[in-house]
């Protein structure tokens, strides 16, 4: 099976530097596979640097879109069977792509997700590793695993994290790609990866896939500004109104929502959640149309979602 | 003429790392209150941090006992004097320790300073402000009734958008509901 890895960039030439190189080497080590840059508007010398120094790789510069509408963009120009979406910020060992694509090979499994640590091995808490999601107090909770006892072995997972991940190309356009509904970005993976689970295909995690995050090179990803706070909050909650099906969970979820302006702070403006709450309205129209798709399309209950992606048998 | 009761009663939410605040309130009680009897309300997560911070009698409810239990049980000791730490920010944390020290009976109410783990630092537990049971009820009443609009405005919002999603996957003949 052919891949293109698919680097995503924004005014990342820094990082670049490291993490093609690379990326570069990892497809000419696993044999005929292409790597491509994902450009989101940059305006720095992203394009000169990657023509100059890697004339192989194939740039692709893209009108300002966000995360998820560039990820997007990049996968449909892609021209090979499965496609490696990586951050600019991760680098990938050289041998990271083989069991990716071996995982791939089960026609079950929609996508697969790289084991992701530290420059110094530790195991990264910024992107998720080996994800589980639980309903609780409106919202679904996500579970990063941080034993690394238990990281091991491929397992399933709730959703690949975008920021190293691999897939089928025909899935990825059978999902339709991230959703527009999460622009600029945050939870279009998990959206994803739920998606996935909810159609009967499955998303691992795969421990032999080792890539690095450096954590302190991604903007705001420790201590994030509060607008970033609040879109991830917003896409929170739109997750939620779109995907969650299950009648009973919806109503016990909104209900908790509903709570959540009581809990919050006594002082200092609008309380976050409520904000959170009030942008998710905005978006309320869209949000129906995802879900009226996703009460179609679904042939898996939310109950069922989670628990299979906790690699729970029925 | 009966002797002044002396019993302080402590509520917080305390958590590890805020012992310092605790602590410094308590040091602001007792100095206004010499040879005060301090006993705490607490759930079985913080009495552990109570305990360390010399409190010997600590009302802890969860746990199989009621917060009703836990009410009777501190009216008995009459406690005239509530000392309340906020060391949580959390809006409906403010008004049950209030709601608390009021049920039980309190004349005098030292509040702590509100605003989170961050603003209770020594400083500022050092600076309670003091409340009469008048004053705590009016507290009680506002805060009571806030709650009661952001429940509404929160009610509101969340009823609308799911109104909105039903009748919207509805009218595009959705299932509203997945099954295996």
């Amino acid at each position: 099976m052919r891949a293109t890895l698919i680097i995503i960039n924004h005014n990342g030439r820094h990082l670049l530097e490291t993490s093609l190189p690379a990326a570069v080497a990892a497809a000419r080590a696993a044999g005929d596979h292409a790597v491509m840059v994902a450009d989101d508007a940059s305006t720095d010398d992203s394009l000169e640097f990657v023509s100059r120094d890697f004339p192989e790789v194939r740039f692709l510069a893209f009108p300002r879109g966000g995360f998820g509408r560039t990820c997007n963009r990049a996968v449909e120009a892609a021209e090979t069977e499965a496609a490696v979406l990586l951050n600019n910020d991760v680098v990938v060992t050289e041998d990271f792509l083989p069991p990716l694509l071996a995982d791939l090979a089960e026609e079950s499994v929609f996508a697969v997700g790289c084991k992701f640590l530290n420059p110094d091995g530790s195991l990264t808490h910024a992107l998720g590793n080996r994800v589980s999601g639980e309903w609780r107090r409106g919202l679904l909770y996500l579970h990063h695993e941080t034993d690394p006892e238990l990281l091991t072995e491929t397992c399933p997972q709730l959703y690949a994290n975008g920021g190293g991940m691999a897939f089928r190309r025909r899935a990825w356009e059978a999902l339709g790609g991230f959703d527009d509904l999460y622009l600029p970005i945050y939870w279009e993976d998990a959206d994803l990866g739920y998606r996935a689970w909810g159609r009967g295909w499955r998303v691992l995690y795969e421990p032999a896939s080792v890539v690095y995050h450096d954590q302190g090179s991604t903007m705001g990803r420790i201590q994030r500004p509060p607008q970033v706070e609040l879109i991830s909050a917003r896409n929170a909650v739109l997750f939620t109104w779109k995907n969650l099906l299950d009648r009973g969970q919806f109503r016990r979820t909104l209900a908790a929502q509903s709570r959540w302006v009581t809990d919050d702070v006594l002082v200092g403006g609008l309380p976050n959640r409520m904000r959170a709450l009030l942008a998710a309205t905005k978006r309320l129209a869209p949000a129906a149309r995802c879900r009226a798709r996703e009460s179609r399309e679904r042939t898996v209950s939310d109950e069922e979602i989670l628990r299979r992606a906790r690699g729970e048998s029925a | 003429m009966s002797a002044p009761n002396r019993t302080v009663l402590l509520l917080t939410f305390a958590r590890r790392g805020e012992e310092r605040a605790i602590q410094a309130a308590m040091a602001a009680l007792t100095a206004r209150i010499p040879g005060a009897r301090v006993i705490a309300v607490g759930t079985p997560v913080s009495a552990p941090v109570l305990r360390a911070l010399g409190i010997a009698d600590i009302l802890v409810y969860g746990d199989g006992k009621s917060a009703r239990r836990v009410i009777e049980e501190a009216q008995l000791f009459m406690p005239e004097t509530v000392g309340i730490v906020y060391d949580d920010p959390g809006f409906r944390a403010h008004l049950k320790l209030e709601a608390l020290a009021f049920v039980v009976g309190a004349k005098t109410i030292w509040r702590f300073r509100p605003g989170g783990e961050a603003a209770l630092g020594a400083q500022a537990s050092s600076l309670p402000v003091r409340m009469g049971r008048f004053g705590l009820a009016l507290s009680v009443l506002a805060k009571g009734l806030q709650m009661l609009v952001r429940l509404g405005v929160g009610m509101a919002l969340t009823g609308f958008a799911c109104s909105y999603l039903c009748w919207y996957g509805r009218s595009r003949g959705g299932r509203g509901a997945s099954r295996t």
